[in-house]
């Protein structure tokens, strides 16, 4: 489905707590949820395949009169709501603006109203011989989206991340300079729990790039920076938690100082472990496991494409290096998984050490076909199947990536296409 | 582990594939690096330019890492003290790079970010007095360096000298920025040009290797940045390019280096009125990278100007579609100044910055 301008290039994905969902986000403020189909003895083949489930316009473009800013509508994160009821909901946000959307279906419909005839026209009265009750009757299934919440200017800076609470009952949304704590039910204000802005903008050294909740303590929450720093953050400790509860540092690398080695030390992505004790981080060229006990360095660093180490200056040039890169865990923290350029993205098991390049593309995408490992050769021995570093597509790239919380099965968003990828040797967790 | 793909894919889009230019990487040699981070400056420069006109306003973000490479390619490119390199001969092609004695080895990873050698710096000591670090002085500093008339607002802030330039361009180039604002910059137009010159340049406070070597300082345009203040035994900062350049003339400058003494630049600008948006900035928070868009519109315009009446002296890339959405940007006054003419439009340029 081709879109004006690049509309349909997919800007988030994220699966929801028990992964029956899949919501996607676009660059023209769409959301897409898909649904995974249950697993039904008649079609044994087509198990647990993700169809769409909803379609709605979440975003539109805005423009700022007072500051003249074009506002895009292009949907930065969505993040799912704990399911309470029989409805989902979720977060999804733009720039400015974070929106809670409400998702219901509706099945039935009553039938046998006494006043009213199938069509809903009144009946003629006289023709009302006996009263009935209406009784529910099946119907087609639709899916029925609304706005619950607006949360709106709360923000002066773009907003690059929002995370929900463990508590359920809270929210917070961050942008280069600040983050706030938001009420789910509550759109006309916000606590202000971080602000790095400096008293004067010339000083800004650092700006915010990601947060999370940690996933279990409800007072505690993480934020990265461009300068490669986490800070873990306690809301006990203070009403604005400008000062970090920890600080999580790794020095520089002397040797490998470059003019862009502080855009590459830019933290991109920072996700906590299902366990809670462990933070994974993305930066241009690694990703690296933190231990939540030990500040001064990661305990695991992981390699995604150090060939790119010597054509810093033209992914410079060509803004490549500038891509925001997402990371996630597998359900048991036991693989990470990152996007690279050329459609590849790598994962990477902790326990065995072993790495895998694979490859998003319809060629190597029919249908039940299996995943081809790939190898890119940068230099030295080449094999057959390799790809040279100079032959790398850069546009295309995959920079969100998804994980289902419980089983092997992964969504990639490369460009404007969505791939769902499942491990059929086990689909039970390693 | 393997896996299996799942259907319910959309149509793909055929994708671009840009050329990817590994031949300069790892460059060996100081030149070949000086030209590196040369080149490195122009891109940066392009990109900040460029950013004012996206979708979605400017990005902090990718801004502050810009002005961060920016700031390391700028110490790199004025950290060799030799004249020749923004210094045009009468006949306006650029000089030879001496070599020095003592010089550190070639390769970045020596070179970038450190003091120039003992041998060069007792050259750069300035004996002026380093002014407060306040809007009016450093536009008297800075704006020194032009020859030609006092309305060259653009070439002027072009030859403006040091980072310090950041007041000076907003001084001087007073009435222009209501043009040349454009989106993004609606009210905070007087404070917001400096933020990012002096951002670009204090961001370089500690480089590695240590900065506080005597006259090392005068390699690199640190003095001006605050963090100067901070450090005890910080040196003094230097004047504009020339003057300093032209007192290094003892360690082999070229001939044709105008003396200190004789530049006809010096044209200290007083009492420019401050635009008192200052206030209107605070009102109602902006987004502050309207200093930005500032900078590039009047930094941009000036410099594809030079960049186009360059004699070739210039280099291919900087013909590269960044001049595009220049050409249009109004008030390149600079261009049609006969003098610029003679001067090399990179050096000039890097150095204003």
């Amino acid at each position: 489905v081709g879109g004006r301008g690049g509309t349909d290039i997919i800007s988030t994905v994220e699966f929801n707590h028990t992964g029956e969902l899949l919501a996607t986000g676009d660059k023209g403020g769409r959301v897409v949820i898909f649904q995974r189909e249950p697993e039904s003895k008649n079609t044994p083949h087509s198990q647990g395949e993700y169809d769409v489930y909803s379609t709605f316009q979440s975003h539109e473009p805005e423009f700022d009169y007072l500051k003249s800013l074009e506002i895009e509508e292009k949907i930065n994160k969505i993040k799912w709501l704990p399911q309470q009821n029989a409805a989902h909901s979720l977060l999804s946000t733009n720039d400015k603006t974070i929106k809670l959307w409400k998702i219901t279906e509706r099945d039935k419909r009553p039938e046998g109203y006494n006043l009213k005839d199938e069509e809903g026209k009144l009946k003629d009265l006289s023709t009302v011989t006996s009263l009935q009750v209406p009784v529910l009757k099946p119907m087609d299934l639709m899916v029925e989206v609304s706005p619950r919440r607006v949360f709106a200017n709360g923000h002066t800076y773009h907003i690059n991340s929002i995370s929900v609470n463990s508590d359920c009952e809270t929210y917070m949304s961050a942008d280069d300079l600040r983050i706030n704590l938001w009420h789910l039910a509550i759109t006309d204000r916000s606590f202000n729990i971080v602000d790095i802005k400096p008293a004067n903008m010339e000083d800004l050294t650092e700006v915010i790039t990601a947060s999370e909740f940690h996933p279990h303590h409800c007072n505690l929450f993480v934020y990265s920076s461009s300068k490669g720093s986490l800070r873990l953050c306690d809301m006990r400790a203070a009403a604005l938690c400008d000062k970090h509860s920890k600080l999580f540092e790794e020095p520089e690398d002397p040797s490998n100082r470059s003019f862009f080695s502080e855009i590459i030390s830019s933290v991109s992505d920072v996700k906590f472990s299902h366990s809670g004790r462990y933070m994974l981080t993305r930066d241009y060229l690694t990703v690296k496991v933190w231990d939540l006990n030990m500040e001064a360095r990661p305990i695991e660093t992981y390699q995604v494409h150090d060939y790119l180490r010597s054509k810093l200056c033209s992914l410079y040039e060509n803004d490549c290096i500038f891509d925001k890169f997402e990371c996630a865990w597998n359900g048991s923290d036991s693989v990470i998984m990152t996007g690279a350029y050329n459609n590849f993205f790598r994962m990477f098991d902790r326990n065995t050490k072993r790495d895998v390049t694979l490859e998003a593309s319809r060629e190597s995408s029919k249908p039940r076909a299996v995943l081809k490992p790939r190898r890119v050769c940068a230099g030295g021995k080449r094999r057959r199947d390799d790809i040279s570093v100079d032959s790398l597509d850069f546009t295309k790239k995959i920079l969100h990536t998804a994980w289902h919380p419980a089983e092997n099965i992964i969504a990639i968003a490369a460009t404007n296409n969505l791939y769902i990828f499942q491990d059929k040797v086990s689909s039970e967790m390693h | 582990m393997e896996w299996a793909s799942e259907p319910g894919e959309e149509g793909p889009k055929p994708g671009l594939n840009p050329p990817l230019r590994a031949a300069r990487e790892g460059a060996p040699g100081r030149m070949e690096f000086k030209l590196e981070a040369h080149r490195i400056v122009s891109i940066s420069l392009g990109k900040i330019y460029n950013s004012r006109v996206q979708r979605g306003g400017i990005k902090l973000h990718k801004n502050l890492l810009v002005s961060l490479v920016l700031r390391s390619a700028r110490q790199v490119y004025l950290s060799d003290p030799c004249p020749g390199l923004y210094l045009a001969g009468p006949s306006g092609t650029p000089m030879a790079l001496p070599q020095l004695p003592g010089e550190p080895a070639a390769g970045p990873a020596a070179g970038w970010g450190e003091p120039a050698p003992p041998a060069v710096p007792a050259a750069w000591q300035e004996t002026q007095p380093h002014p407060e670090r306040s809007a009016v002085p450093d536009a008297q500093r800075a704006v020194d360096a032009e020859p030609a008339a006092p309305g060259i607002d653009a070439g002027d802030a072009v030859l403006g000298g040091q980072a310090a330039a950041g007041p000076a361009w907003r001084l001087m180039e007073g009435p222009r920025e209501a043009a040349a604002g454009g989106p993004g910059n609606p009210a905070g137009a007087s404070e917001v040009f400096p933020e990012v010159a002096r951002a670009a340049s204090h961001h370089c406070g500690r480089p590695p290797g240590g900065e506080d070597q005597p006259g090392a300082l005068g390699a690199t345009p640190r003095g001006d940045c605050c963090c100067a203040k901070e450090e005890a035994p910080a040196p003094p900062p230097i004047g504009p390019r020339k003057r300093g350049a032209a007192g290094a003339g003892g360690v082999g400058g070229p001939a044709g280096c105008p003396a200190p003494s004789s530049t006809p630049l010096k044209k200290p600008r007083r009492d420019l009125e401050e635009p008192s948006s200052g206030a209107a900035a605070e009102e109602e928070e902006e987004m502050e990278t309207g200093n930005v868009a500032n900078l590039i519109s009047i930094f941009g315009s000036s410099f594809s100007g030079l960049l186009r009446k360059s004699p070739g002296g210039g280099r291919e890339e900087a013909d590269g579609e960044e001049n595009g959405p220049e050409a249009a940007e109004p008030g390149q006054i600079c261009c049609d100044k006969p003098v610029l003419r003679d001067m090399n439009p990179w050096s000039t340029a890097i150095v204003a910055f």
